[in-house]
């Protein structure tokens, strides 16, 4: 998938994170800042990376703001937000595909 | 304890919100143009936040309610609020003293005063703006910089530059970036290239976000009251000595200023702060023409009253077939549209 267009999901509530993706070249340019980054940055990284290459994203700047979340909640926060930087929030969610 | 997030609309709610901030020591800006807050059960205000263009502004939460997490609802709200209007590049101002509470929700502080912190959602944001400026390699005091708006440039910025140009051997030129007026930023910025092509001194810059931008000085756009534009006049002094540090200059020059009030006020903040920082600040009278003062605004008006002849009198010649020849003649158009022609 495109980076079209930017688009937010999640919030910055506890347990939750917040995702920024904006269209770039050149790459995933990815910042994350986290209540945990010491404890669990490496692995907030990972899980980020591997979402957006499962949903075929190869360029783009993601911002995380984490407060904790688990690695399930930051999936689904990034998912939704590359749907929606891709107009596809609405309809035609591969479900079962990209999105497991 | 369950909380509610609704945009403030009503004039007993606003009031409910002035009333918040000012036991917080803060009041709501008059240019906010979204205002959120935070409800309990009850239905009683907890928590506030305020959008400002591409800032978040007027931030509190009650004390009683502390230690829940509401700014962090107030501000994912506002960030969503942003989101929908298609800025994420954000900016917040907030009181120095909690700026490193905002660190801990994604912003990065860029500059402070005594009385506001500047923030920004990017790590290195400004840090990236500034690493790309293109530096001139001339001593300090041969390094001159002039921000302006050019709108549009005329003999009289000519006649500020070619000073400049005389006591410097590079001159940074910073054209303000922010889109408002008839005339485009990308026209501005181009006038200015094309009344200054025989300047090899000067060095264009767009000004971004960080000079004279809405982020950094939103009074500059609007009509506003002397309060808030000192305190936006001082913050943007204060990231500008940070450009000049990375830039290396020596001196400011801007034109006197006879007619705008926030430009005076501009020019009247700068003579305190520059110097402390080690930039002269030097102050050019204005180029006249037949007595009268040159400035943008007295263009505009013969351009918006067709009287041409009086605008040609004050413009570069290379301007000036600019904007009479065909890529000119949108702009033209746009300035004959347009009523209020003076900047407050």
């Amino acid at each position: 998938m495109t980076i079209e267009k930017s688009a937010v999901a999640g919030t910055l509530e506890s347990s939750d994170a917040q995702i920024t993706v904006e269209p770039a070249q050149d790459g995933i340019q990815l910042e994350i800042s986290s209540s945990v980054m010491n404890q669990y940055g490496r692995q907030i990284k990972a899980t980020v990376l591997d979402t957006l290459e499962r949903l075929e994203v190869t360029s783009g700047r993601v911002t995380v703001v984490d407060k904790g979340a688990l690695d399930c909640t930051l999936k689904a926060r990034v998912e939704c937000a590359v749907f929606r930087a891709c107009g596809q929030s609405e309809k035609n969610i591969p479900w079962g595909g990209a999105v497991k | 304890m369950s909380y509610t997030v609704a945009s403030v609309t009503t004039r007993r709610g606003l009031a409910a919100v002035d009333a918040l901030l000012s036991r917080c020591g803060l009041r709501r800006d008059p240019l906010a143009d979204y205002t959120c807050g935070v409800y309990d059960q009850e239905d009683v205000l907890c928590a506030t936040g305020s959008c400002c263009g591409a800032t978040l502004r007027c931030l509190a939460v009650d004390d009683a309610c502390r230690g829940e997490g509401l700014m962090n609802l107030v501000v994912s709200h506002l960030c969503e609020v942003q989101a929908a209007r298609g800025n994420t590049r954000l900016f917040l101002y907030t009181k120095p003293q909690s700026a490193g509470f905002f660190e801990n929700l994604g912003f990065y502080e860029v500059a402070r005063t005594d009385e506001v912190a500047f923030l920004e959602n990017r790590k290195t944001g400004f840090a990236d703006w500034l690493s790309q400026l293109h530096r001139a390699d001339v001593p300090r005091e041969q390094t001159a910089c002039v921000v302006m708006n050019a709108n549009p440039f005329t003999r009289g910025h000519r006649y500020l530059l070619e000073t400049a140009c005389a006591n410097a051997q590079a001159v940074h030129v910073f054209v303000l970036s922010e889109e408002y007026g008839p005339i485009s930023a990308a026209v501005r910025k181009r006038l200015v290239a094309l009344g200054t092509a025989d300047l090899p001194k000067v060095i264009l810059h767009d000004s971004g976000p960080y000079i004279v931008s809405a982020a950094t000085f939103p009074s500059y756009f609007l009509k506003q009251d002397q309060q808030a534009s000192q305190v936006h006049a001082q913050l943007d002094l204060a990231v500008f000595e940070r450009i000049a540090r990375q830039l290396n200059i020596g001196a400011r020059y801007v034109g006197e200023e006879p007619f705008s009030q926030v430009t005076a006020l501009y020019n009247r903040t700068m003579a305190e702060m520059l110097p402390a920082s080690g930039v002269d600040f030097r102050v050019v009278p204005r180029l006249r023409l037949d007595g009268r003062v040159i400035s943008a605004s007295s263009v505009r008006q013969p351009l918006h009253d067709g009287d041409m002849a009086a605008a040609r009198a004050m413009l570069c010649d290379s301007v000036w077939q600019y904007l009479t020849g065909p890529e000119g003649q949108a702009t033209l158009d746009a300035i004959r549209r347009t009523d209020d022609l003076i900047h407050h």
